[in-house]
């Protein structure tokens, strides 16, 4: 199995608890034989960091350094995010089972290559705007919400950590619930749960 | 083989008509389909128009244009291009890939054509119509930096750049760095049987002017760059050599202040504002002109003096970017010093009291726009640029 992760934050990156959170998924992955390639952001600030075993990283810097706000950066990284997508697409004979993308940042990003080249993607949802910026209803705050929007449409499944965050998802987003996959970090099961969620949406696909 | 296909991306085409990109786009994709290319248009949404429809013999899809608030305009072409990459992505899976060239006009569809340039390994054209650095005479915001940076990071990812003049083709060597051979000049073009034979235009010439006025025409958006408010300060020079009557078309951020000025001078009734017109009337428009302005102080290429060219209106226009190419004073046109009402009251005046000099500007025009600025020639050009790229293409590992 061939998976691409697509997360803006990975070590030596911290923004969040979600940098930590794929570095021990990926190492997982790779200790169960399934070929990672990491697809983050280029935080040029934090230096050199020790990369897990088996584990791929493709680190993207922005091509246009500046930026009026949140959404611009994030679409033009988005550009590059892809770019090293396709180039392990093509690089790897065109199997690439499934994409992983953590958050909305990288959504626009799978949208494309999932509708351009049929790799299907699942949408791992760490929060939502809606909890991020409750009662904010800015121009801003709703473009993120549409891109979130259009990633639930669009992705074979979503993962998620608790089953509060698949009731939420429902509630806001109105996503069908067989759509959406719990796997808490907590449990034994988690990598196993991952790796069904991975199969099944490349079954789905084809 | 197949035919050799080409994607154009592009943020206006008709019925959208915001700038000179749309009639363009129009233009050169209906006369490569005349070339044997297969033509395919992807651009924006607009209302009534209908999502796939086949003009000329080429496909054109109208994508969603994210209609959703955007903080602001140019968040709001990032957030459109994430629509129109994956819209054009589906469509080009659908036709199984086959597509040779995709071909992108301006920064306003920078993310989508270097997108679908690696999703499906194929060469990058664009065409730099403008550039940030000149409409704004430089770089003063965050906002300007950064569409700056993204026509930097278009014309890096592009195959081959075209420009439509040689001014042009200068101006991006030096602000983005490019090598020269990466630059290629293709002409804008003007059709000129659009404006069809002479007819008698009288009644339609009479809901602008009285008889003993001349009409003194400016077409272009009312910013800045396009000099309208170095027109209407020569209004009164020109008056006072000269019965005429002055019609602005087009719309814009300076209109307001432009009309606070034009009654404070107490002009109103010489002056007309136009807003934005259809091209029916603006052609005929054209036709009436005793003269069209164009008093740019930046103009990248200068479509609007081509097209009075082919209307047979007299040009005076600025000594400035492609309106030097276009005119040649004394011959096919008049030029006049940039930013400078004096001078451009002179060439005016000049044009509208001098019957015989203005009848051979007119043919000197219009027999240059026919020899020079033909679609047909263009599409020709714009199809061995394509062949050729093709060519290195072939030798490359993605091809």
């Amino acid at each position: 199995m061939r998976v691409i992760i697509f997360s803006w934050e990975y070590p030596p990156r911290v923004v969040g608890q979600l940098s930590e959170y794929v570095k021990a998924l990926t190492t997982q992955l790779a200790a169960s034989k399934v070929d990672v390639d990491i697809v983050t952001y280029d935080d040029s600030s934090t230096g050199l960091t020790q990369e897990p075993s088996g584990v791929k990283t493709m680190r993207v810097s922005n091509p246009v350094k500046t930026h009026i706000g949140v959404l611009t950066w994030v679409l033009t990284l988005n550009q590059e995010v892809e770019r090293a997508a396709t180039n392990i697409y093509y690089d790897s004979g065109k199997k690439i089972d499934v994409i992983d993308v953590y958050d909305w940042h990288f959504i626009p990003a799978a949208i494309t290559l999932k509708n351009g080249l049929d790799i299907p993607f699942i949408y791992s949802v760490e929060s939502l705007e809606d909890h991020r910026s409750p009662t904010a209803q800015s121009s801003y705050n709703m473009s993120i919400k549409s891109i979130e929007w259009r990633g639930f449409y669009e992705a074979t499944k979503v993962n998620v950590k608790s089953q509060w965050m698949k009731e939420e998802i429902i509630r806001i987003y109105n996503v069908p619930p067989e759509k959406i996959a719990v796997a808490p970090t907590n449990q034994d099961t988690w990598t196993s749960n991952i790796l069904k969620l991975y199969n099944s949406a490349g079954e789905v696909a084809k | 083989m197949d035919k050799l296909s080409v994607l154009m991306l592009s943020w206006e085409y008709p019925p959208r008509v915001i700038g000179g990109i749309s009639p363009h786009i129009y233009f050169l994709s209906k006369h490569l389909a005349k070339q044997d290319i297969k033509a395919y248009v992807v651009t924006c949404d607009f209302p009534g128009a209908p999502a796939h429809e086949v003009i000329d013999d080429v496909e054109v899809y109208r994508v969603d244009s994210y209609k959703n608030p955007s903080p602001d305009f140019a968040t709001w072409v990032y957030l459109m291009n994430m629509n129109m990459q994956r819209e054009t992505a589906t469509l080009i899976k659908k036709i199984d890939g086959k597509i040779d060239v995709i071909h992108a006009h301006d920064w306003l569809v920078a993310n989508a054509g270097i997108g679908l340039k690696h999703i499906f390994r194929k060469p990058l054209l664009v065409t730099m119509h403008s550039t940030e650095m000149g409409r704004r005479d430089g770089l003063h915001t965050t906002a300007e930096r950064m569409i700056h940076e993204t026509e930097a990071w278009l014309t890096y990812e592009a195959w081959k750049v075209i420009c439509c003049s040689d001014y042009m083709i200068n101006h991006v060597k030096y602000v983005f760095g490019l090598p020269n051979d990466k630059l290629v000049m293709v002409p804008n073009g003007v059709s000129t049987h659009d404006y069809g034979a002479d007819k008698d235009y009288q009644t339609f010439r009479s809901k602008f002017a009285l008889p003993e006025e001349k009409i003194v025409l400016f077409v272009g958006r009312l910013v800045y760059e396009k000099g309208i408010h170095i027109l209407i300060n020569a209004v009164p020079k020109i008056l006072s050599k000269v019965n005429a009557k002055f019609i602005i078309v087009g719309s814009g951020y300076m209109q307001e202040q432009l009309l606070n000025i034009v009654r404070s001078m107490g002009l109103e009734h010489k002056v007309l504002f136009e807003g934005f017109l259809d091209n029916t009337t603006l052609m005929k428009l054209q036709k009436c002109a005793d003269v069209s302005v164009v008093p740019s102080l930046f103009e990248p290429f200068g479509i609007v003096a081509l097209e009075a060219m082919a209307a047979g209106s007299p040009v005076v226009a600025s000594d400035t970017g492609g309106l030097t190419e276009i005119v040649e004073h004394d011959s096919t046109g008049v030029k006049v010093y940039p930013n400078n009402p004096d001078s451009l009251a002179w060439g005016i005046t000049k044009v509208l009291l001098d019957k015989t000099y203005a009848q051979s500007l007119r043919n000197n025009a219009y027999r240059q726009v026919q020899e020079k600025y033909d679609w047909e020639k263009i599409a020709q050009n714009t199809k061995r640029i394509y062949e050729e790229v093709l060519g290195e293409y072939s030798k490359s590992f993605w091809a």
